[in-house]
This record gives structure tokens, sequence and C-alpha cells, in this order.
């Protein structure tokens, strides 16, 4: 079978990314701003190609929209294996399941339109490749099944962004860009260090498949997924005390990764500083690594030590989503209350998540894409408004409405998706969410109090995003000048490149919430499969369940 | 995964295009946006298409069409337990665990779903969204501050009405919800329309806020609802074996939470503050959404759940559910009315009159619920005509109130349109508008302390005593110029050019300069367009325009003789049930008597307040010059106000066909089985002759609060005589007659209540507002800044104290790389040993 991911998906972009960056950088200043436009057009000509692919993969191989083929858990579409380091028992080993897939497709389809929201961006010859290279590793990311590649891409994606923000980023671009790498740089190696202890504590006796013949211990994700299912339903895999720290371990590479309050504090400096190409993909696909790492390692190894943590998980979601919610309030920056909402909808995952009910996972997952696609539009807005304005402070400028009427509608559209606005993708995952936390507290006999999270959170997220509007879209008739940075200037409503970006953004929210089973029956699929392969036989049935 | 398919209990050819009624609008929606975005401006798109508002009007006629024709097949198909039900498609699905060795799989649907209410709303709904729309084309386009926006106006009206007829046809309480929100941020737009008045935009923030906060409690009224049925479709939750297996308290409950989010959208008592603000967006957006429809959502909502309480499980398990949704419409009645009294502004008046004519169906809902959960109605004939007449009555008043209030804001717009205008045409005809650039120009002038010809010389290249264009850009662009302020060349140029021959005539000039000097743009522009203070919202400016608008007032009339239930006019019928149905509970529950006193008392405030706004519109003098000089409106105003009066007329004829058989129910068919006339005589009798000396009684008491005291009152204040040589329609005279005669025998001093702190605290709304600003202000976003400041200072803070840790231990780490090899040589001794005694401590 041909490689439809390898080459096309990872080593293409990665290998063009560094190729092009070589090329340009001999180059003298001059010449650079003459290839810019070149090079953005061909990065942007190759992740057309890489969007054509995956969404060519969606209509041919998993099905169309009439209905989805299932795939069992623990298999895998398009599976690729080859060897890179026969000691160790290290491969090179790819695949798709519904759960990366969607992950996968929303990358390929940000790429674009991330190139395209930042047409005009300086230095156009090294940026496009960077963005080009960002796609490349966190595509690796989603598709590798084998533990040292994905640790070794889950890594790389650091490099490309450390350098956006670091080069194209705003005044404190410096720090933001340090405290980013070495925040979640310290994370991943615990959860490295939960790895490899992984690795470790296979039994060399029975060696695994793929397993290394130096070793005797395999790398193979699905292969110990397989071991695990097989061990967890006998008891506790690994040991009771042993899988609770590994699982800990994981999970705080994750957490921080998410983010979850109290580790998401590089969040707001990471995005305040970076340029806004970085911001879109940072939030549209680099937070969701952080959930879709849980998913594919520690709630499919570890299920008993999920469960014994559901109450952490359950806080770690409640405390992110209320305290999110509530520091937005209080921001006086568009784009730092921007980055803190995400923070808030990260918390939905969590609870979704915690819920351990199927429909609470589609819902997590579902969040995972719908806000993928929702966040990188809030940020092109503030994104176009810092280019306009020369300013990120709430209220620097208001009447956009008739400033800037696209820039307008952009911004009002976006924030309304994000704040839950039915009809849009946001409020699926939300509706879905909420479905699921009261039915898993009524089944638990937890508190009801629990609600009371959820509901202030729904309040103050319309509160502060229509708050952000009177001062923005609205209000300025003829008394309200424009700043004085904009001396006296006519200000131009946003360009072509940004309104078509925009546009892009706005359908497939669109898309997404009225007709959500596009992506959401694939992922309901999915976890009604690792429920009735992982959760039932492991924990269903036991009085501790649900 | 998308599958259609019909489950039909009637059978109807006209249900399958029933989707479109919703669609239709929705597609509309980007339509008119996107060609107003490419033709804005454009003759043929600003004059033939009114800037889509014809785009608009065809659609929703469209819409009104399939909503008539489905009705007329549901009707035609009466008799039976009529519903009928389309299923659209497949939203999602997935699964629940409940701790068990399986999952439950769980789906969740879109389809279309039509019994008695659905029917009764849909008709309201699309042929108001008609009406409505053709007064906003008269009323929209003639607005000269709407310069080429409008088509924003048009594309949310018809995306608005999607929601409205989305909610009404939804098969789900999910759906319902969607389509509610949907409204909610139509709302939201169509309130900010003007959105560069802060007002405004404030106002827009308060009505989403304030409705979002009912919503989320609906959100979770719907999750518990889900939970106790697994489902949330009509079909599953309505079935009486299911509301059979489910626990009565938490069904009130889930009931209780998704009342409150009828009482936001609803303006009820405490979330009312909203609807009065709301009154900054456009009048034909009050008639439609703060009158006619969306305001009605709220209780279509609470109607929705009769079938909970009238199922025979449900037996006298939820009155006090029933209970509390009467209270708040007795609460929320009186207290809109008392602060109608004092309002100024014609629109606001019509606002919180609103408020408490939704308190009453709310309470006539509560009283409908109550008896159908607690009446033995399913067995007893008796009381199952009892059960079916009051619900009937509260949605009966859903109609006529819709009917009316929509008249009546309209017909408010029509008056404020033309006092506008009036006060336009007498104030500013003379004044010639003045570029702005040419006060830049002047300033620069002053500050430069030259004079014009000064100036002009400097740049005057072939000192020809003439400059032309070109001239005039090179010169600007010399050095010597070059601090000018940074203004747009273009206009800059056209405005200096005052004939428009390419040349500038510099004396000509001069003499422009010297007439606007030292005054500045924003001050001359203030008292040359704008309001410069005048409200023509305001019943101060208004007064005598009966001879002047006479088919305005006449629709104003019948609107208010409607709302304030004067006999044989249209809310008449249903406002005398609604205050029987709350005694008749009142008389088995005695806590009902709070309820049945508060909607009694307000007949007789509803009476005064809308008494003393029609007078102090349209009887006595004209309050000033500019109320002197009102003209008629224009025929697509006079058009919907035309209809609607009749409509409201015409009350006893509805009455009579049986318009009060809503309850979803098999034993009464939509129409009455009685003919019209035999039903017109029952209706009489049964309201003017009633047998129960104790409901006759009530009957009378009504009558003479609502249609003697209140405009009793009323008449001896305000209004009077029209003006000599004024002349109005022949319907007006008794009542100017009597106006007038009252007024000169009885006329009284009210300036003691005036001046009290009671009558200070209406005209403060009673310092709802106030405290709801204060709390926001206060105590949430007092507490969002000292959270964002913790999470800098603490959260952050505590990473950073990490960090300067970790940098100063690794400073003095440093100190260690002596550069000694002994040094060296020890540390790797000590580390070697260290390390064996950790082995051997593994292994021992």
């Amino acid at each position: 079978m041909t490689d439809y991911i390898s080459l096309p998906l990872i080593a293409f972009p990665l290998a063009s990314s560094l190729i092009l960056l070589m090329f340009v950088s001999n180059l003298t200043e001059e010449t650079k701003q003459r290839v810019g436009p070149i090079i953005r057009m061909a990065s942007l000509i190759f992740s057309l190609i890489m969007l054509a692919l995956t969404t060519g993969m969606f209509f041919e191989y998993f099905g169309d929209f009439e209905g989805w083929e299932g795939i069992n858990f623990n298999t895998y579409e398009f599976q690729e294996r080859y060897l890179w380091i026969e000691s160790l028992g290290i491969y090179w080993s790819v695949g798709l399941d519904a759960l990366s897939f969607p992950m996968v497709w929303l990358t390929t389809f940000l790429l674009p339109v991330t190139i395209i929201a930042t047409w005009h961006e300086k230095s156009a010859a090294t940026y496009f490749p960077l963005l080009l290279m960002m796609g490349g590793a966190l595509i690796g990311v989603f598709v590798a099944l084998d533990l040292f590649m994905f640790y070794v891409f889950w890594e790389l994606t650091l490099i490309p962004m450390f350098f956006l923000i670091l080069k194209w980023g705003g005044d404190d671009r410096k720090y933001a860009s340090q405290k980013f790498f070495i925040y979640t740089f310290s994370a991943s190696v615990i959860m490295l260090l939960g790895l490899v202890t992984l690795y470790f504590l296979q039994d060399t006796t029975t060696p695994l498949n793929y397993a290394g013949s130096m070793t005797n211990r395999s790398f193979d994700i699905p292969t110990m997924i397989d071991a695990s299912m097989i061990a967890n339903t006998n008891g506790w895999f690994l040991g009771e005390s042993v899988q609770k720290i590994l699982f800990v371990m994981l999970m705080l590479g994750f957490l921080v990764k998410l983010p979850s309050v109290p580790f998401h504090t590089w969040l707001p400096d990471a995005h305040v500083q970076a340029p806004t190409g970085g911001s879109m993909l940072l939030a549209g696909v680099m937070l969701k690594m952080g959930a879709y790492g849980m998913f594919r390692l520690p709630f499919s190894l570890f299920p008993h030590a999920m469960e014994s943590f559901q109450l952490a998980l359950m806080l770690f979601g409640m405390v992110s989503l209320v305290w999110g919610a509530i520091v937005c309030l209080g921001q006086t920056n568009l784009k730092k209350m921007v980055a803190y909402s995400s923070v808030s909808h990260m918390g939905v995952i969590l609870i979704g998540v915690a819920t351990m009910q199927p429909l609470g996972w589609a819902a997590a997952l579902f969040m995972m894409f719908a806000h993928g696609i929702i966040s990188p539009m809030l940020f092109a807005v503030c994104g176009a408004f810092k280019h306009h304005y020369h300013s990120m402070e709430i209220g620097a400028m208001r009447g956009m409405a008739k400033h800037s009427p696209w820039l307008a509608t952009s911004m009002m559209f976006a924030w309304m998706a994000s704040l839950g606005l039915p009809l849009l993708a946001g409020f699926v995952a939300e509706i879905m969410m909420f479905i699921a936390l009261w039915y898993f507290i009524v089944a638990e006999g937890w508190s009801i109090w629990w609600m009371a999270g959820p509901l202030l959170v729904l309040v103050v997220t319309a509160a502060y995003y229509l708050w952000s509007m009177q001062r923005t879209i609205f209000e300025g008739g003829e008394e309200t000048q424009p700043p004085a940075s904009m001396a006296g200037h006519a200000i131009p409503d946003i360009t072509n490149a940004e309104k078509f970006a925009m546009l892009l953004l706005a359908l497939f929210t669109i898309l997404f919430g009225i007709l959500p089973w596009i992506a959401l029956d694939m992922m309901s699929d999915w976890t009604n499969q690792m429920f009735d392969s992982v959760i039932l036989p492991i924990l269903g049935g036991f009085e501790g369940g649900a | 995964m998308g599958s259609t398919g019909t489950t039909e209990t009637i059978h109807s050819s006209v249900i399958d295009f029933a989707p479109y009624i919703v669609l239709l609008p929705m597609i509309a929606f980007p339509i008119i946006l996107l060609f107003g975005r490419l033709f804005n401006g454009n003759k043929v798109w600003i004059s033939t298409f009114k800037e889509g508002g014809i785009f608009a009007l065809v659609t929703m006629a469209t819409s009104l069409l399939l909503a008539i024709l489905l009705i007329k097949d549901y009707i035609g198909a009466y008799g039976d337990d009529s519903k009928s039900a389309l299923h659209v498609f497949d939203w999602f699905s997935s699964a629940m665990w409940n701790g068990g060795a399986t999952t439950t799989e769980i789906s969740f649907g879109f389809g279309l779903y039509i019994d008695h209410i659905t029917v009764m709303l849909l008709f309201i709904a699309s042929f108001l969204c008609l009406l409505i729309n053709t007064f906003a084309i008269g009323y929209m386009n003639t607005d000269p501050i709407n310069d080429n926006r409008n088509h924003r106006f048009y594309a949310e009206f018809v995306l608005f009405c999607a929601g409205m007829l989305g909610m009404i046809l939804a098969d789900s309480f999910l759906w319902l919800f969607i389509f509610w929100e949907l409204m909610g941020l139509c709302s939201y737009l169509l309130i900010g329309f003007y959105y560069e008045r802060p007002s405004a935009a404030y106002a827009a923030k308060k009505a989403f806020l304030t409705t979002r906060v009912g919503d989320v409690f609906l959100m979770v009224g719907l999750a518990m609802l889900w939970h106790l049925f697994g489902s949330l479709d009509y079909a599953v939750v309505f079935d009486s074996d299911n509301i059979a297996a489910v626990d009565p308290a938490s069904l009130q409950w889930a009931l209780g939470m998704m009342f409150i989010g009828a009482v936001g959208k609803s303006a009820q008592f405490p979330l009312h503050v909203w609807l009065p603000d709301a009154m900054e967006g456009p009048t034909p957006v009050s008639a439609l959404i703060h009158a006619a429809t969306m305001v009605n959502a709220g209780l279509y909502l609470v109607a929705r759940m009769f079938p909970f309480f009238g199922a025979e499980a449900m037996h006298g398990e939820l009155v006090d559910l029933a209970f509390i949704i009467a209270s708040i419409g007795g609460i929320t009645a009186v207290m809109a009315a008392s602060i109608a009294f004092v309002q100024m502004d014609l629109k606001k008046v019509l606002a919180y009159s609103t408020m408490s004519q939704l308190a009453y169906i709310f309470t006539g809902l509560g009283c409908a619920l109550w008896l159908a959960n607690s009446l033995d109605w399913h067995n007893d004939d008796d009381a199952h005509y009892i059960v079916i007449v009051a619900f009937g009555a509260a949605l009966f008043h859903l109609f006529n109130h819709a009917m009316a209030k929509g008249m009546l804001f309209m017909a408010s717009g029509a008056v404020i349109h033309e006092v506008h205008h009036a006060h336009h045409h007498l104030h500013h005809d003379d004044h010639h508008h003045t570029p702005k650039e040419l006060y830049m120009l002047s300033d620069y002038l002053t500050s430069k302390k030259l004079s014009t010809f000064e100036f002009f010389k400097t740049i005057d290249l072939d000192s020809s005593g003439e400059i032309d264009m070109f001239e005039f850009q090179t010169a600007l662009k010399n050095t010597e110029v070059a601090d000018l302020p940074p203004w747009e060349m273009g206009d800059l140029m056209k405005a200096v050019d005052l004939d428009g021959n390419g040349t500038i005539n510099v004396p000509e000039l001069d003499i422009v300069l010297a007439k606007i000097k030292g005054k500045t743009y924003e001050e001359h522009e203030h008292d040359d367009h704008h309001d410069d203070h005048f409200d023509a919202q305001s019943m101060e400016n208004m007064g005598g325009l009966a001879s002047k608008m006479p088919i305005t007032a006449t629709a104003m009339l019948v609107g208010s003789l409607s709302i304030m239930g004067f006999p044989l006019i249209g809310g008449f019928w249903s406002k005398e049930g609604i205050i029987a149905n709350a005694w008749r509970v009142g008389l088995e529950d005695p806590r009902f008597f709070f309820p049945a006193a508060c909607v009694l008392l307000g007949a007789a405030m509803t009476g005064f307040y809308m008494s003393r706004m029609w007078l102090k519109t349209f009887a006595g003098s004209p309050n000033n010059e500019v109320a002197a000089h009102v003209g008629p409106t224009n025929t697509w105003i006079k058009i919907p106000l035309f209809t609607l009066t009749f409509v409201t007329l015409g009350g006893i004829l509805f009455a009579g066909m049986g318009f009060t058989h809503w309850a979803p129910d098999s034993g009464y068919a939509l129409m009455s089985e009685k003919g019209l006339f035999e039903g017109i005589g029952y209706e009489l009798g049964h309201a003017f002759a009633n047998h129960d000396m104790f409901f006759f009684t009530l009957t009378y008491i009504a009558i003479f609060l609502g249609a003697i005291v209140g405009p009793g009152l009323a008449l001896s204040l305000y209004g009077g005589a029209l003006d000599e040589g004024e002349t109005a329609k022949p319907w007006f005279t008794p009542i100017l007659m009597l106006n007038a005669a009252i007024k000169g025998r009885y006329s009284w001093d009210n300036s003691a209540f005036a001046t009290s702190s009671l009558s200070r605290a209406l005209q403060n709304r009673l310092y709802f507002d106030h405290y709801y600003d204060m709390a926001m202000l206060k105590i949430v976003a007092a507490f969002s800044l000292k959270a964002a400041h913790a999470d800098s200072k603490f959260i952050d803070g505590a990473i950073k104290t990490i960090e300067s840790t970790s940098q100063s231990a690794s400073t003095s780490l440093r100190k260690l790389t002596t550069g000694s090899a002994r040094d060296y040589i020890l540390m790797a001794a000590v580390g070697t040993l260290m390390l064996f005694a950790l082995i051997w401590g593994v292994m021992a």
C-alpha cells in the first residue's frame, strides 16, 4: 500500500521548509525581499496539496456524509511501519484513526488559511517556511504510533513556534518565547520520563511485538495498548501505584500543553507576543496536542488510574473553566482576553473527559475540533485589529462597524462563535458537555453544585465578549476620534486576503455548527469503540463505575 | 446521516414544504447582506428594491403563504388528537454509560412538529412579520440617519423571522432553544442597529446578557429534562407513559429551571430590565421583537409545558410551579404598569405596557396549568371544558396582545417619524452643509495667523490670482506647507472647490471661511443635524395629533382599547377570561388570591396609562411648534395599521369561531363546532350574563375598573379638546368631547404625587437597573480585576519564583566548576561512592 502519510504529510512539509530556509539563509536582504512572494506562493501551494490529500482521505477512505465505516479501537488506517533503530525497538510508525484524523485535517486546513490570513507578514522568505515546518511537526505528533517518534515530534513543534515568536513577536517577544519554550519543555521532560519508565517496565521475558533486539522492549503504541488492555482486565496494568504515578507523569505534560489552570500562565504571554500566524496555529492545533495525547496514551493505557483521578480531572476542568472566564473579564488587552478564553474552553474538554461518558468524550473531541476552527479566527481578528489600530487595548478604537465593517463583522462572528451561539460549531460541544455533565452528576450522586461552574461561565463568557464588542465595534459616533497612533490617517478595512481567510473560517464554523455529524459521527464512533473495548470490559459493571 | 421521513397523524401534502417556512428567510439573510454590500448606494437598489426591503417582503409573504396552507390542512383534519411531525435529519448521536456493562445509544435530531399551539403562534409570527416588514419599508427607508445601511436591517430582520418561525415549528426542546438563541442574537444586532450611539450599544449588551442569564437556566432545565426522559423530542417527552415514569419532584425542578429562561426572554420580574432599554432599536424592531414575536417565546415555552401539567400521572404534583408562574406574572403586571404611569417617552410606555400584558398571559397560563394539574379533567367533562378554556384564554390574550401591541408600536413609530420629520423640516431648511475640511482649514489658518489671501498667495505658483487643482496639489507637497495636518487630500480639494469647476475662487472661499471662523465642526454639526436635544419620542413634543394623523390615531385608539380590555374589542375577551380564571383558581387554592388581585388591580392601571398615552399624544392642543406641523404618514406605514385595526376590532369574530381551543387535546377541535353567530352569541352571553353570581359580579368589577376608573382618571388629567379650527374624524368626537368635559369639570392637581418619592422611584424604574449595574460594576467587574491581578501575581508569580530559585541555584552550583583537577577528582570519587551506596541499598 502506498504510504499516504509519511512522505506527503510529514516529510514533504518538513523537507521543503528546510530546503527553503537553507536557500534563503544565504541571500542578501534585498534578494530575500524579492523571493519572499515566490516562497509565500510556494508555501501556499504546498499546504493546499496537503489539504487536498487529507480531504481526499476523508471522502475516499473514511466514507462520505451518509455514514461512517466503523474502525475498531486501536486499529489504524493508512498504517505504515519502517524500522528506525532496530536495537532499541524504535520504528517510524504512522497511522490514522478517528481520534487523529480530525486533528490532521484541521492542521492541513489551518495551514493555508493561516498563510492567507497573514499574507502580508514581514520577512516572508523565512516566515512562511516556518509555518510549513510547524504544520509538518504537528501532523507528526498526531500520526505517530511509536512513543519515541511521538516524543520527537512533540518537541519538534516547539522549535518553529519558538522562532515565530522570537522573530515576529511583539515588544516582549524574547521573554515570551523563552518562557514558552522552557515551560512546556520542562513539562515534556517529565512526560518523557514517564514514557521511558513505561518502556523499561515492560516484561523482557516475553517481549512484545516490534521489540528491540537489544532491549527486548517495544515503543510501539498499538502493541502497548493491546498489552495494557489484557493486563487491565485482570487488575491494574503495571500495578496500582506504578500506574497511578505514570498516569500523573504523562498527564502533567499534557495538562501543561492544554493548558489547564494552574499551568496556564505561559499561554497568555506566548499569545500576546506571538505573531498572528503563530497564535492561530498555537491556539488552533498546538493546544489540542495536550488533549489528543491524553486520549492516545494515559486514558487508553491506564483506565483504572483515570477512574481514580476522575475527581482531580473534574477539578482541573472546572477550575480552568471558571478561572479562565473570570480572568478574561478582567482583561483590558484584547489578545490576552482571547488567550484566556482558550484556557476556559480547554476546561470544557477536561470536564467532558472527566464525566467518563461517551457523550462527554465525544463532546471533548468535538470541542477540540470546533475550537480549532474558531480560535484561529479569534486570533486572526486580534491580529487585524493590532495591525490596523496599532494597539491591543479594548477601547482604543471604537465604532469599528463604521470604519472597518469587514473587521467588525468578522469580530462579531468569531466572538459569537466562541461564546457558544447555536448553529455554530462551539455550541454543539457545549450542549453535549452540559447534558453529559448533568447525567454524570446525577448518576454518580455528586453534588448538583458542580453545575454552578458551567452555569456561571456561560454568563461570564457572554459578558466579556459582549463587553469588548461594546467598546470596539459599537459606539464612537462622531465624538470618538481614531486613536492618536493613527495620526489622522483614514482607517482602511482589512485586506482582501484577510477577508478571504475570515470567510473560510466562518464558513466552516457554520458548516460544522449546522451539520456537526460530518466530524461528530466519526468521533462518537471512536468513543463508542473505546468504551466497548477499554472502558466497559475493564471498569464496567463494578460498583464504582460511571 | 441526514434522512427524511414523515410520521404523521394528519395527512398534509404541505408538510413537506414546511421546512421552507424557516429555510427561506434563512437563505434570504446572506443574500440581502451580499447584495446590500455590492450595490450599496446604487439608485435602483435604493428606490426599487428598497435596500433589500422588497426581498424581505417577498420572502416573508412566501413564508406566510406556506404557513397558511399548512394551517388550513391542519384545521381541515380536526376532530382527533391532531399532531403532525416531519423528521428532517439526525443531528448527532452518541451514547451514555451508567456504570453498567453496556452503554445506551442516544441521538438528537431535527424535525418539525405541528399541533394546536404551533398553529396559533405560526400564524401570529408569520402574519406580523409580513406586516412589520411592510411598515419597515415605509419607516426605515425614509429616515435620513439610516443612510445606506438598511440592507443590514432587512438581513437581520429576516434572520430573526427565521429564528422565530423555527422555534415555533421545531420538534424538540433542543431546537426550540437553538432558534431561541438565534432570535437573541438578532435582537442584539437589531437593538444595536445604531451602533454609533453608546446608549444603543449598552442596551444591546444589556438585552443579550439579561436574557442570557435566563437562557443558562433554560439549558440546565434542558439537561435535567433530558436526563429524565433520555430525549428532548416532543414526541417522547409528551408521551403520557413516559411522563408517568418520571419523578414528579425532579420534573418540577426541570420545568422550573426552564421557566427562568422564559422569564428572561419575556422580560418578567426580576429579569425585566432589558426591555425598556431595548427601545433604542429602530421602531420596527420594537414592534417585531419586543412586542409581537420574540417576547412571546417565553410564553410559548411555558405553553409547551401543558402536557406535563395535564398528564394524569402528575395530578396535583406541579401546583407549586403553576403558582410561581402565576405570581411572577402578577408581580410584573402591577410593577410594570405602575412604572408606565410616569414615563414620558412614548415607546417606553409601550414597553412597560408590553411587560405588564405579558405578565397577564403568564398569570393566565399559570392558572390554566394549575387547573390542568389539579382538576380531574380527563374524566370530568365540565372540568375538561374549564381547563381548555382557561388555557385558551391565556393564548388568546397572546394573540390579541401581539396584534394590538404590534399595531401600537407601528403607530407610535409613525408618530415619532412624523414628529421627527416636522422638527427637521422646521429647523433645518436654511442650513447649508459645510464640509469638515473647511473647518480644518479655518482652524489651521487661525493657528498660523494667516489670512486666506496670504495663504493662497504662498501657493499661487503662477501668480494668476486663481489657483487650479494641480497647483494646489503641488503646493501642498511643498515643504513650506508640509506641516499641514494630515488631511485626506481628495476631500480637501473637493471642499475648497466651492463651485466645482476645478479652480479655487479665493475671495469666495474667504467669505465662507470667515463665516465659520472660531467654530468647530462638531459644534456646528451638532446643531445642524442631529437631535439638538430634541426628543422625537417624548410625549412632551406631541399633543393634538388626532386631526393630523387620523389613521394612526385610530389605530392607536383601537390598540389602546384592546390592551385596556374595553368591552367588545379584541383584548377584552381574553383579559376577562384571565381575570376570571385567576379568581376561579383563587377560590380553590387561596395562594392564588395574590396573582388574582394583581391582575384585577392591573386592569385599572392599564386603563389609566394607556388612556394617558393616547390623550397626551393625540388630544388637547399641540405642546409646541413642532407638534403643530406634523403631517400624515406614508402608504407603506398605513397598510399594516389599517389591517391590524380591523383584526383587533374583530376580536369577537375570533372568539366566536372558537379561538380559545389551543390546548393540544383530542376533546376540542381547533375551531368551534358551533356556527359563527351561535358562537358569538354564546361568548356574549357568557361574558355579560354569566349564570354564576360570582363571575357575573367579577366581570362588571373588571369592566368598571378597566374601562371607567382608569380611563376616567386619565381623562380628568390629560388631553382636552383640539385647537380651534382643527377637525378630527367623527369617531374621535365623543372621546374628545368627553375628555374636554371631564377635564373641565373634574381636573385636579396631581403635582403632589408627581413630586413624591414614589413617583421618583417609578421614574427610576424602582432602581432595579441601578442596583443591577452596581452589582455588575462593584462585584463582578471588581472581582474579575482582582482575579486577573492574582493570576499574573500569584500563579505566574509561583512559576517565576521557581525560575529565579533555579537560576540562583545554578549560579551557586556553577561555583563548583573551579577548574582545579584536584577538586574534580574528589567530586568524582564522592559521587562514585554514593552511587555504590545507592545500588547496594536497592539490591539489599
